[in-house]
């Protein structure tokens, strides 16, 4: 068969047969995400009022069942402490990794075992703050900022991982040419590297941030649940994904509603998260 | 934010310290969940939190609301009776709530932080309410025959079984489908005695406690949880609270009872079964199966956990003092309130000795006030 | 004195006119070292002492079951306090298996259509909309799965199941929730991640092969059969493990769905459980019975385990299959 004869009926018909089922597929790909986000606003969106974001839950059994002004809070408070608690320990810890470590089998082993978090299942995280720090009742018992450890454990794998890719891109002769001029290390660090690499960092952090705002499993037996409004980190705190989970297994459709109603809320706040993390990439590009 | 050193620094220095910090844990917070939410000047707490059982849980949330005006939040979670046990005995809690009287190992395993108060707040029903379209209302069946629904030996609906229980009536092809806890449950240990009562099957088989190996059905979390997977499939049968079963509108049937007559449970029943009770000195006990001519077959009481000595137990004082102000207004006014949601109030015996062990509550050693 | 090049310790590169002298000059740069090392053994030191408290606390159950009795007996009896947990770990992987089984051909197939067949337009919007789908959270997917997917699958099981029956694990009375529905929500979950590693792989297929490949006259479909599976075979294994890690060990939508019976189902359709659902429900249960709670963890310890095997797969083929430029 020489290079330029023409294609045989059969091998056409299996191109084109390839081709639809390529392209089956990738359609099939879609239905679920079409399918969720329907029904998300079909029956989300009708929970949404005024009273659906400035009222608690208020755990009646019948009557008024309330809002979820209090698990909106709770997601932020906790995320916000997850994030204090996460971002700074796992930049510093890429920083390392880049700066100092390199090659050093002291960094290969930090960066295998953040690697290996990184498929740590969420509940066994939960579940180590749980057997650790909960039922010992060190600092109390169920308590907001446990919870937010949970989700630091969680977190920092990615935002670790996240920041290292980033500051490896950060060119070296960048780092060369402020060190030429004379600046000390930590200077380069701060001065240099840092803010370069600062679009990307704030990218991997708000990745991370959005992926911890919608984890359950940690939250279940750390921060627990409340039904009113709460910000203190020390007592138990209500949050929209545990707040979702306790409403779908409801009977009563209003519950049922104010759970859709959340989902769409979290879904919402997850997405706004994830379109700025990816505008502060937009913004600036390492070259 | 200018990234400087400064900045770096602090939030880097912040964020371990915060770990060090936690990991240390403070001296002067203690055991349990006490916490800054104590109103000063020696007054009682302004929150308490107790997590447990879903059988009473409507109408300890009504409770809680009406006490929200009084100045005191209740924050009440219903994770199940196993679950409540379990978090009063690790102190995470500041009170328990169970609908099966603590076993004597989980007892034991309480008096680590001190010894365990059992305090009857309400008799409520546990009902076996069934979606079969096209079935008759409040269906006769005996504790034989809602064993063998539960064993999955009696698959449709119009089964002979059914059908001789209620001759005359026309019942649907439907398919059975079973819908039980999931979780430890003290409903499930209320039920599971009826069963064991009737079926010799069952009580060597299954058994009576918290969580048993169901032999065929769906599981789900919570009363309601049974209560939604009753709802949503035609042909379901599920055993769930009478709140719940009058919240969703759901069939409920008439069980036989020790008597020999079928009782539907209402209210009247259910306060029923609570006559006549002799109740030990630590006031465990259920009255499945109570002799009553009128009694309803599954209604028990459930009950309130806490430490005789909340203080030693890790309850800041005025927590403990918020928890006491809770269980005055529970065998105080409240016991008005259950009746309407259908919670039998405790005889007036049963209420003498529940007073009393409340006034024997202390803190470290001196007796408690209701703050 | 810190060296002012890039490598540790060798002052090969140029140094700064005024920096000799002080000893203190060289303090914040001392200072900043040892604090981000310090820094990095606190969070070894963290993530030791969670493998190692996950052992210790495990140890009870598996001093008392054995860690192949515990691992491998078919009786997760919490009333009597025996603990076996191969109802879990048979459910962990069945419902996985159907996620994978389902999912990754489907996440292939995706990302062959749009690196290769896609123009260029439609491209960059598929690829934003299956991305899309990994920013639903679990918990909304189980929502979803409780209301949309089983009454919607009820029928369908059932007709799957009436005229399958002459296989083996198909058939039975379908009461919703089952192994099935939780490994069709594990393969939609699974979609977006395995997706976009194929398409990465598939993007570094050498131009010169495919070409070579359409140069020798063969129909698109030939080309991809002939120039880029082969090619990505390794890396596109490597993301199905990827997605088998992850479908290992979620949670909340399977718990939500797959109906939380702790025995061994016989049908596909039949209600199941899995490692990360028990331990999600019956934490708090187990709070003050510590053979329960320690046998729960040694739940939570198999699944890790399961999922570090089968991510060290992963890894390992992703790394030999893609040269440079895949980095996961």
């Amino acid at each position: 068969m020489s290079a330029l004869s023409a294609v045989s009926p059969r091998r056409r018909r299996t191109d084109q047969a390839a081709r639809a089922a390529l392209g089956a597929g990738a359609a099939i790909a879609l239905v679920p995400l079409v399918l969720v986000i329907f029904y998300l606003m079909k029956k989300g969106l009708p929970a949404w009022s005024w009273h659906f974001f400035t009222s608690d839950p208020t755990g009646s059994f019948l009557g008024d069942a309330g809002g979820i002004r209090s698990a909106i809070v709770g997601t932020l408070v906790l995320v916000a402490v997850a994030a204090a608690m996460s971002i700074p320990a796992g930049v510093g810890v890429a920083l390392y990794l880049v700066e100092y470590g390199k090659a050093k089998r002291f960094a290969g082993l930090i960066r295998y075992l953040v690697d290996v978090m990184t498929g740590v299942p969420s509940i066994v995280f939960g579940l180590f703050v749980y057997t650790v720090l909960v039922i010992t009742s060190i600092g109390g018992g169920f308590a907001a900022w446990k919870g937010s450890l949970a989700l630091a454990l969680l977190m920092l794998p990615v935002v670790t991982r996240s920041a290292e890719v980033v500051l490896n891109l950060v060119p070296d002769s960048l780092r060369e040419a402020a060190l030429a001029l004379g600046a000390p290390r930590w200077r380069v660090i701060f001065r240099v590297v840092l803010p370069s690499a600062l679009p990307g960092l704030v990218t991997g952090s708000l990745l991370a941030v959005a992926r911890a705002a919608g984890e359950t499993a940690p939250l279940l037996f750390t921060a627990f649940a409340v039904f009113g409004l709460s910000v203190d980190p020390s007592q138990e705190i209500n949050s929209l994904p545990v707040q979702i989970f306790n409403d779908a297994r409801q009977p009563r459709d209003v519950i049922v509603t104010r759970a859709w109603g959340a989902a769409l809320t979290l879904v919402l706040l997850i997405l706004i998260t994830t379109v700025v993390a990816r505008l502060a990439t937009r913004r600036s590009r390492i070259a | 934010m200018h990234m400087n050193r400064t900045n770096i620094t602090a939030l880097g220095v912040s964020g371990v310290v915060a770990l060090g910090l936690a990991a240390c844990g403070s001296s002067n917070n203690g055991t349990g969940s006490s916490s800054s939410a104590s109103s000063g000047g020696g007054g009682a707490a302004s929150s308490i939190n107790g997590a447990g059982a879903t059988f009473p849980q409507p109408v300890y949330q009504q409770w809680a609301s009406d006490l929200k005006s009084q100045g005191l939040t209740v924050n009440y979670q219903g994770i199940g009776s196993g679950g409540g046990i379990a978090q009063f005995t690790s102190g995470t809690v500041d009170f328990g709530a169970t609908d099966a009287a603590m076993k004597d190992e989980e007892v034991k395993a309480a008096e680590k932080k001190g010894t365990p108060v059992h305090i009857p707040s309400v008799f409520g029903a546990v009902t076996v309410s069934y979606n079969v379209p096209g079935a008759p209302k409040n269906l006769k069946l005996d504790g034989g025959t809602v064993a063998n629904l539960f064993f999955g030996n009696i698959k449709t609906w119009n089964d002979p079984a059914i059908t001789k229980l209620n001759p005359g009536s026309k019942l649907p092809s439907t398919k059975v489908t079973v819908c039980h806890r999931s979780d430890e449950s003290g409903t499930s240990k209320l039920f599971t005695t009826f069963l064991s009562d009737y079926s010799a099957e069952w009580k060597s088989k299954i058994g009576a406690d918290k969580t048993v190996k169901w032999p065929t059905g769906t599981g789900a979390s919570g009363n309601s949880g049974v209560a939604a997977c009753v709802k949503q499939n035609t042909g379901a049968v599920g055993y769930v609270e009478q709140a719940y079963a009058l919240q969703n509108g759901f069939t409920t049937a008439q069980l036989k009872n020790k008597s020999g007559n079928y009782i539907k449970p209402t209210l009247a029943a259910t306060a029923a079964a609570g006559v006549g009770l002799t109740v030990p000195a630590d006031l465990r006990f259920d009255s499945i199966n109570a002799p009553g001519a009128k009694a309803y077959p599954i209604a028990s009481a459930t009950f309130l956990l806490v430490y005789k000595d909340m203080c030693k137990a890790g309850l800041a004082k005025p927590k403990a003092q918020a928890v006491v102000k809770w269980l005055d207004y529970v065998v105080g006014p409240g016991q008005q309130v259950a009746p309407k949601l259908d919670y039998a109030p405790l005889p007036a015996s049963l209420l003498a000795k529940d007073k009393a062990k409340i006034a024997g509550l202390t803190c470290d050693g001196s007796p408690l006030k209701a703050g | 004195m810190e060296a002012g090049a890039l490598e540790e310790g060798r002052p090969s590169g140029p140094r700064g006119l005024a920096l000799r002298g002080s000893a203190l000059s060289g303090l914040p740069d001392r200072a900043l070292r040892l604090g981000l090392l310090a820094l990095a053994a606190l969070v070894l030191a963290l993530l030791v002492f969670f493998f190692i408290e996950l052992a210790n606390q495990s140890s009870l159950a598996f001093s008392r079951f054995g860690v192949f009795g515990f691992t491998f007996t078919n009786n997760w009896d919490v009333s009597r306090n025996i603990y076996g947990a191969l109802p879990l770990v048979v459910g962990t992987l069945i419902t996985a298996g159907v996620g994978v089984l389902i999912g990754v051909p489907i996440a292939v197939a995706s990302a062959l259509f749009a690196t290769e067949l896609c123009p260029r337009r439609l491209k960059t919007l598929l690829t934003l909309l299956i991305d899309l789908l990994a920013a639903v959270p679990s918990v909304v997917y189980g929502l979803w799965g409780i209301f949309v997917l089983i009454p919607f699958l009820k029928p369908v099981q059932q007709s799957l199941a009436d005229t399958f029956s002459f296989l083996p694990f198909v058939g039975g009375h379908v009461a919703g929730p089952s192994y099935f529905v939780a490994g069709l929500i594990l393969a939609i979950m699974i979609l977006p991640v395995v997706a976009a590693i194929s398409r990465e792989v598939i993007t570094t297929v050498p131009a010169e092969h495919k070409e070579a490949a359409l140069a020798l006259g063969a129909t698109r479909w030939e080309m991809i059969r002939m120039a880029i599976l082969p090619y990505s075979r390794a890396g596109i294994s490597g993301a199905a493990m990827l997605g088998l890690g992850r479908a290992i060990g979620e949670t909340i939508a399977v718990t939500l769905v797959v109906g939380n019976a702790p025995q061994l189902g016989k049908q596909i359709f039949d209600q199941g459980y899995s490692l990360a659902a028990v331990v999600a429900n019956e934490f708090g249960e187990a709070a003050s019975v510590p053979i329960h709670r320690s046998a729960l963890i040694a739940a939570g310890l198999v699944l890790f385990v399961l999922t570090l095997i089968v991510n060290a797969g992963a890894r390992l083929y992703v790394r030999s299959g893609a040269p440079e430029g895949v980095r996961r």
